[in-house]
């Protein structure tokens, strides 16, 4: 009896939990996913991914701390601040080319600087939202700084009182001396007056981040709210600060940090541009990557062949080599050398040559003891060995390459030739030692060179003007660091080797790098004339002949001065494995997604 | 047992509080975190410099601005408490960063540590049974090469040879195997087997001549039905490698003359095949938790037929049972991602060239759980083998020498002498003994593992522990660096103690103190 | 965990060292390792000398020269009655980088950069670790538990991070001082296995024979038990120099170790990675440098501890039974670390 309840309990609890594990089991079951190759290759236009380096960290590319090349892309192909569907993009020639798909800006007039911006009436953001006038006064407040009313400490750079609202990337020069802009709703304008001539007037594009989402995410019951409140609160006043602003505090909250992102962001406004691209999927770091999808609303001229791009992030240079290889990513812009050319060659891969903005030049230091004496500095710079440098890192790449003749201007702008043939840093294209032991009279100053020891470059630049240097009896010292940055300027060196890379478009870095005292000007070099024309290239509208000629002079007088000496223009390479047409070089700090509505997938 | 360990954790606080100041001091003042600021020619430089020192007190001297960090850091190792381990220099909380890198490294490092931790432990196994036999030398050597082969080289190889070359070999018009390769591999794996087998050169002749025939078998098979692009095992595969399974669990735990153990393995066996069938339909629709489920069933019901059946030995023959079971499952289980295979490399976004080099997933893939499963092994594929390459050597000595040494105790030449079968000397009293060091050692390994691998995830672009330490380096960027620090230190430290716990555990002789 | 023999009578302890000797040089691939690895440091340095000290290869490993060859290494080992160009190094047997210099002088440099970092790092860890942890072991108590809670903080500090931190902050000093420094954190496993080894020869009664004769602290520890861990000194020292070359190699391939100009071989081997497939030599060179020597003491480090420790080397199933008595002793269980 015992026996047979025991048997009678066993048997039900068995039945039991094999009930429970199959009701479990329907639970855990999903539906047969649809095989991949029907998942819509009939409306599929492709996809074509590109690498980069660096990891998208934002959807914002304008505040400082998601000010990078990736971050830019995301901007660029969403339409905000740069780029279509915003007011106008820079080509790889560094033209401005207006768009004007949204809208359009003109120059109103030259004194006071007056500049209109139009709205088309059908312009629209990505989720179908109209585009208004709050639109470009919420990305003018922006960028003017106009409520903040902060004073800075001027050694350390620390606020020392007041408020900054909406943090930036770059600078609030130009936009600062703006008046609050005149705006007809109706017809769709904005109108922004200058307090003093801007020479990138023709850079400051408003059509940025959607104005509907900012009102939102600061509690504004709609976007004529916002305008209303832009309009009521007065002009920050660094003399007498006031309370921080609430509103005005959770609309930069949104603009300093809202933007960033670790995962795909759940809220869906983060991803409302202007632009033809709208992200799609998101993974952070090193290893993951970002895709784009086409912006539903997108009705500009151009359009995409294909509706799929992704971002990937590869840290590991040749790592984007094997990808490229193996399929992975289409389109990789390598750090051009011999080895990398010829790998992508060897297995078939398309290789599209340019020249990167960037130069690297050698600076003397003018307030160090060697270089007091103009003397030992036309002596140090007869020893540089240019064309040697220029065979052993460039030609191997670039074969027509040619020593840069020119501290302002790269060798494929237009305004080079004239350039070279005023300024005479041709006298310097081969070493001249008879000449430079001449000069030195024997004696043997010691220098050193600053230079980044992680740059392979600048290691054997170093290593081939010491050898060069050594024939004429100066005494080159290695002070190089791979901390080389913080101690640009600190005076610890003599020569260094470094880098610029400029915008390609735009003049504010004259005065930064050429002027007495400027933020960029590491080496303590000071002439008047200089600095009088770069305060000049400032205030100058519009006179694009006139910038030239400034620029030609800084270039004759450096080179009087024997400033330093620009040794070559970094090349660029771009290349794909034959799977993506109509890719084309692009040395701006976009890179080659300047045009994917140009790329077409190969065979189609 | 109780002050032990309590006297443990004080001391384990220390020395985390310790470790954490030299680690923020040596850290900070490893480089400056301004560099890319100060290199900037922005017009507005100064001021970001001001930001970020003014954001992340730089101004303050290291050894005081550990005192911030530490107040925030002790919330995150007491519950309940807001856990703030700062920020990075883009502003991002380093908890934000942490959780992601962690289960990167977790993904990265756990598949190559087991197998790392199985393949040396039979390796060194072998070894030491055939000490100075041909094998013996041939392992030694070969893991004396892996473990000197720095572990980027071991990366740029594979990728070169197994990603690339096995891609263009599969994508390629021509994708038989040709008669070399064919030839070459038989011959390997046929020597292969043939020294570990060792004895009279009679026997070694035999394994040569069947495990030739047999590789070669295989292989004209597997070109003949095109393998590499629509594998499967197919009914008469799972059914041999059942089978197989079955006879090796029933050998090595208690020996063929054990007629319940392998009765019990057979069933058990029958039963999982009789369940490929059964739930090809369960599986198209599967989710992970429906295999999760499914693999407890196997562990339950081969539980209860070595339970039925045991008889006298019922411990040994529900091992046995138990092993069958399980093992015969996962190769059912691994039979349907074979199947799901051609499905997966057809797809546009794989498009035949299924071994990646980079990343984590193929980007946009969608499909079920067996086509997502193939994408994660595609991408985890090459850096598994290359960490697993690098530990295996370690192991491999491990076992080896641990097993020497314990062959040489007494307790064996007392079992030898009583007349136990060299089987049952090598498998129950040797080889568990061998474990206990084997242990401590997995344990302190496993609290190692979430530093990541810097060199292993930088080459295949994967966004660990390693990487986020390296990158963050780079930059002097510290909170995230100290936030690595944390988590790897509070590792170290709880495997360590589970180490030495286990150790007192599993040998008696040594006492906790 | 395993012990030589403790022998109180010094001739005893020296034809123990004798036995020891002897077993190592039986142990042919051991020997032959260790030849190779003499060999490979005298190359090195009597290539392109040292310091001052000019070596007999006709360049150093600095000056660009014209290229010749297009950097092709001119090395060739196939004689010409095989079809080949004679067994020859010619001007530049390893090639030359890009601009110029020869590659053979700094692959030797990056050699000469090993050996000082593995002899370095090694001493400087070995003494360390040996001193810390004989006083652990020989006083415990308080000052064990002190010196042990100081390992604990080392070991949870990874090396790659520490040697990672330290290499940028002291990269730039030279070779050496990375070397010092790494070695100043890379003690702790040495300290750990002296101590237990001092724990267990502690109580052993030589010991209490030199401390009733009346030998002081210092004397019982350095001349008394120190002699009889040597063993375990020598082969934790060997793994240490074999790990030392991939941390010097790794931390230069991630750019924390040593810096361009100066050579090194996990340098090379970075710079030159995208090399691999267009101008394979400049990667195999300095790649094959770096195996080789790790290879090669790894050998002699398994050979060394052969020689200490010749009960594993005695095992055989057939003559287990036949195996002395005294050779079968168990081994003295691990001491717990607490």
């Amino acid at each position: 009896m015992t026996n047979t309840n025991r048997w009678r309990g066993r048997a039900l609890a068995g039945v039991a939990v094999a009930a429970g594990a199959a009701l479990a089991l329907a639970g855990c079951t999903t539906t047969p996913a649809p095989s991949e190759s029907e998942g819509g290759d009939a409306t599929t236009g492709g996809t074509i991914s590109i690498a980069q380096t660096n990891a998208a960290t934002a959807l914002n590319s304008g505040t400082p701390d998601t000010n990078l090349n990736t971050n830019g892309m995301v901007d660029y192909l969403m339409g905000a601040g740069t780029g279509p569907g915003s007011f106008m993009y820079v080509d790889n020639e560094f033209n401005i080319v207006p768009d004007e798909t949204n809208g359009t800006m003109e120059l109103i007039s030259d004194d006071p600087l007056t500049v209109q911006y139009t709205l088309n009436p059908d312009a629209v953001w990505s989720d179908g939202t109209e585009m208004t006038t709050t639109d470009l006064l919420l990305s003018w407040a922006i960028g003017s700084g106009y409520y903040d009313d902060a004073t800075f400490d001027p050694a350390t750079g620390e606020v020392t009182e007041g408020n900054v609202y909406f943090q930036l990337a770059g600078s609030t020069a130009g936009l600062d001396t703006t008046a609050f802009p005149e705006i007809d709703e109706e017809a769709g304008t904005l109108t922004l007056t200058y307090g003093e001539p801007y020479v990138d007037w023709n850079l400051v594009n408003l059509i940025n981040k959607p104005a509907h989402v900012f009102a939102e995410a600061a509690g504004f019951g709609s976007v004529e709210e916002l305008a209303t409140f832009l309009e009521e609160t007065p002009e920050g006043n660094p003399e007498s600060p006031a309370e921080p602003n609430e509103q005005l505090t959770s609309l930069a909250e949104l603009w300093n940090t809202g933007y960033n992102i670790t995962a795909m962001p759940e809220d869906e406004g983060l991803l409302v541009g202007a632009g033809m691209w709208i992200p799609k999927d998101f993974q952070a770091d090193d290893g993951g990557f970002i895709s784009f999808g086409l912006n539903p609303e997108w009705r500009g001229e151009m359009t995409p062949s294909f509706d799929e791009l992704i971002i990937r992030f590869i840290g590991d240079p040749n790592a984007q080599i094997s990808a490229l290889q193996n399929g992975e990513v289409d389109v990789i812009e390598p750090q051009p050398s011999a080895d990398t050319v010829a790998a992508i060659d060897g297995f078939g891969g398309t290789l599209i040559e340019g020249a990167q903005l960037s130069y690297d030049h050698l600076d003397l230091t003018f307030n160090s003891e060697v270089f007091s004496d103009p003397a030992v500095r036309e002596a140090f710079l007869l020893t540089i060995p240019r064309q040697q440098i220029l065979e052993a890192i460039v030609t191997p790449v670039q074969e027509d390459a040619e020593v840069l003749n020119s501290q302002q201007f790269v060798s494929n702008q237009p305004q080079y030739a004239d350039a070279v043939a005023a300024n005479g840093y041709s006298d310097f294209a081969e070493p001249d030692i008879e000449r430079a032991t001449e000069l030195l009279a024997g004696a043997t100053p010691t220098v050193r060179i600053l230079y980044n020891t992680e740059n392979p470059n600048r290691v054997d630049a170093f290593q081939l003007i010491q050898a060069s240097a050594q024939q004429a009896g100066f005494v080159v010292e290695d002070a190089g660091s791979p901390d080389w940055s913080s101690l640009l300027g600190s005076g610890d060196y003599d020569a260094s080797i470094f880098g610029w890379i400029s915008p390609g478009v735009g003049y504010a870095s004259l005065p930064q790098i050429w002027q007495t005292n400027g933020g960029g000007n590491y080496n303590g070099y000071s002439n008047a004339e200089v600095d009088a024309l770069a305060d000049e290239s400032q205030v100058t509208i519009d006179d694009e002949e006139r910038l030239t000629e400034i620029q030609i002079e800084i270039d004759r007088l450096s080179r009087e001065d024997f400033y330093g000496l620009p040794l070559f223009q970094t090349p660029g390479l771009v290349a794909t494995n034959g799977t993506v047409e109509g890719v084309v070089y692009n040395g701006g700090q976009t890179g080659a997604i300047w045009n994917t509505w140009e790329w077409t997938l190969a065979g189609e | 047992m109780l002050s032990f360990v309590v006297r443990r954790i004080i001391a384990s606080i220390l020395t985390l509080v310790v470790a954490s100041f030299i680690m923020y001091v040596l850290t900070a003042n490893s480089g400056n975190p301004l560099q890319d600021l100060l290199a900037s020619n922005a017009p507005n430089a100064q001021q970001l410099i001001g930001q970020r020192t003014e954001r992340l007190s730089l101004d303050v001297p290291p050894p005081l601005r550990w005192f911030q960090w530490a107040a925030g850091a002790a919330g995150c190792l007491v519950p309940f408490a807001s856990c703030d381990l700062g920020v990075n220099l883009n502003f991002t909380p380093v908890t934000a960063l942490l959780p992601g890198a962690v289960a990167s490294t977790v993904r990265l490092v756990a598949a190559s540590t087991i197998l790392a931790i199985l393949l040396g432990v039979i390796t060194g196994i072998v070894s030491a049974l055939r000490q100075y036999s041909a094998f013996d030398l041939g392992m030694t050597f070969f893991s004396f090469f892996l473990y000197s082969l720095p572990s980027f080289l071991a990366a740029v190889l594979l990728k070169e040879f197994i990603a690339i070359d096995f891609n263009n070999w599969l994508s390629g018009a021509d994708s038989s195997f040709g008669l070399v390769p064919t030839i070459v591999i038989t011959l390997v794996v046929a020597f292969f087997l043939q020294a570990i087998v060792a004895g009279s050169m009679k026997n070694r002749l035999i394994t040569f001549g069947v495990s030739a025939a047999a590789t070669l078998g295989v292989l004209l098979y597997m070109d003949a039905t095109n393998w590499f692009q629509s594998p499967g095992l197919g009914p008469v595969g799972l059914l041999i490698l059942i089978a197989g399974v079955a006879f090796v669990a029933v050998v090595l735990v208690t020996g063929l003359g054990n007629r319940r153990a392998l009765l019990a393995a057979g069933i058990t066996g029958a039963i999982a095949y009789a369940a490929y069938f059964a739930l090809q339909g369960l599986f198209d629709i599967s989710t992970i938790w429906t295999i999760a489920i499914l693999g407890l069933a196997t562990a339950v019901v081969s539980f209860a037929v070595g339970w039925v059946l045991g008889g006298n030995d019922r411990s040994q023959v529900i091992r046995v049972a138990m092993i069958t079971g399980i093992v015969s499952g996962l190769l059912v289980v691994a039979d349907r991602y074979l199947q799901a295979w051609s499905t997966y490399i057809a797809s546009p976004r794989i498009n035949n060239r299924p071994i990646a080099t980079v990343g984590e997933q193929t980007v946009g893939l969608t499909g079920d759980m067996w086509v997502m499963g193939l994408d994660t092994f595609t991408h985890f594929l090459l850096p598994t083998i290359a960490l697993t390459l690098i530990s295996f050597a370690g192991y491999t000595r491990y076992a080896r020498a641990g097993l020497l040494e314990v062959l040489n105790q007494d307790y064996i030449r007392t079992a030898r002498a009583k007349g136990l079968s060299e089987r049952t000397v090598v498998m129950r009293h040797a080889f568990r003994n061998m474990l206990i060091p084997i242990t401590t050692i997995v344990a302190a390994d496993i609290g190692a593992l979430l530093g990541g691998a810097i060199i292993t995830e930088r080459v295949f672009a994967i966004s660990g522990m390693g990487s986020l330490f390296a990158v963050s380096l780079d930059r002097v960027d510290l909170n995230p660096i100290m936030g690595y620090f944390l988590v790897i230190a509070v590792t170290a430290i709880l495997f360590n103690f589970i180490a030495d716990l286990s150790y007192a555990l599993l040998d008696p002789r040594v006492r906790v103190k | 965990m395993t012990t030589t023999a403790p022998t109180d009578d010094q001739r005893a302890g020296e034809s123990q060292g004798r036995l020891i000797l002897k077993r190592f040089s039986r142990n042919g691939i051991a020997m032959v390792s260790l030849a190779l690895l003499l060999l490979l440091f005298v190359f090195s340095v009597s290539a392109i000398g040292l310091g001052p000290i000019p070596g007999w290869w006709k360049h150093d490993y600095v000056t660009p020269l014209p290229p010749a060859e297009g950097g092709r290494p001119t090395l060739s080992l196939i004689p010409e009655w095989l079809g080949g160009a004679g067994i020859m190094l010619g001007e530049h047997p390893f090639g030359q980088n890009r601009i110029g210099v020869d590659y053979f002088a700094q692959t030797m440099r990056g050699v000469q950069n090993s050996f000082l970092v593995i002899v370095l790092l090694a001493g400087v860890a070995t003494v360390l670790g040996t001193v810390v942890g004989a006083i652990a072991g020989y006083y415990r108590g308080w000052v064990d538990a002190v010196l042990m809670r100081i390992t604990d903080v080392f070991i949870v500090i990874p090396a790659i991070v520490i040697g990672a931190v330290v290499g940028r902050m002291t990269g730039g000093l030279g070779v050496q001082w990375l070397a010092i420094t790494l070695g100043l954190v890379a003690w702790m496993g040495i300290a750990r296995l002296v101590r237990a080894e001092f724990l267990s020869l502690r109580e052993r009664e030589f010991v209490e024979a030199a401390r009733v004769a009346g030998a002081s602290d210092m004397r019982i520890i350095f001349k008394h038990i120190l002699p009889n861990a040597v063993g375990v000194v020598i082969v934790a020292a060997s793994l240490i120099a074999a790990a030392a070359i991939l941390l010097e190699t790794g931390l230069s391939f991630l750019g924390y170790g040593i810096r361009a100009p100066e050579s090194s071989l996990g340098l090379l081997v970075s710079q030159n990675q995208s090399a691999f497939a267009t101008r394979p030599w400049l990667f195999w060179f300095p790649a094959a440098f770096i195996v080789i020597p790790a290879l090669l003491i790894n050998f002699v480090g398994d050979g060394l501890r052969d020689a200490f420790d010749p009960r594993q080397r005695r095992f055989s199933r057939r003559r287990t039974k036949e195996m002395p008595q005294a050779e079968a002793l168990p081994a003295v269980p691990a001491e717990q670390k607490s």
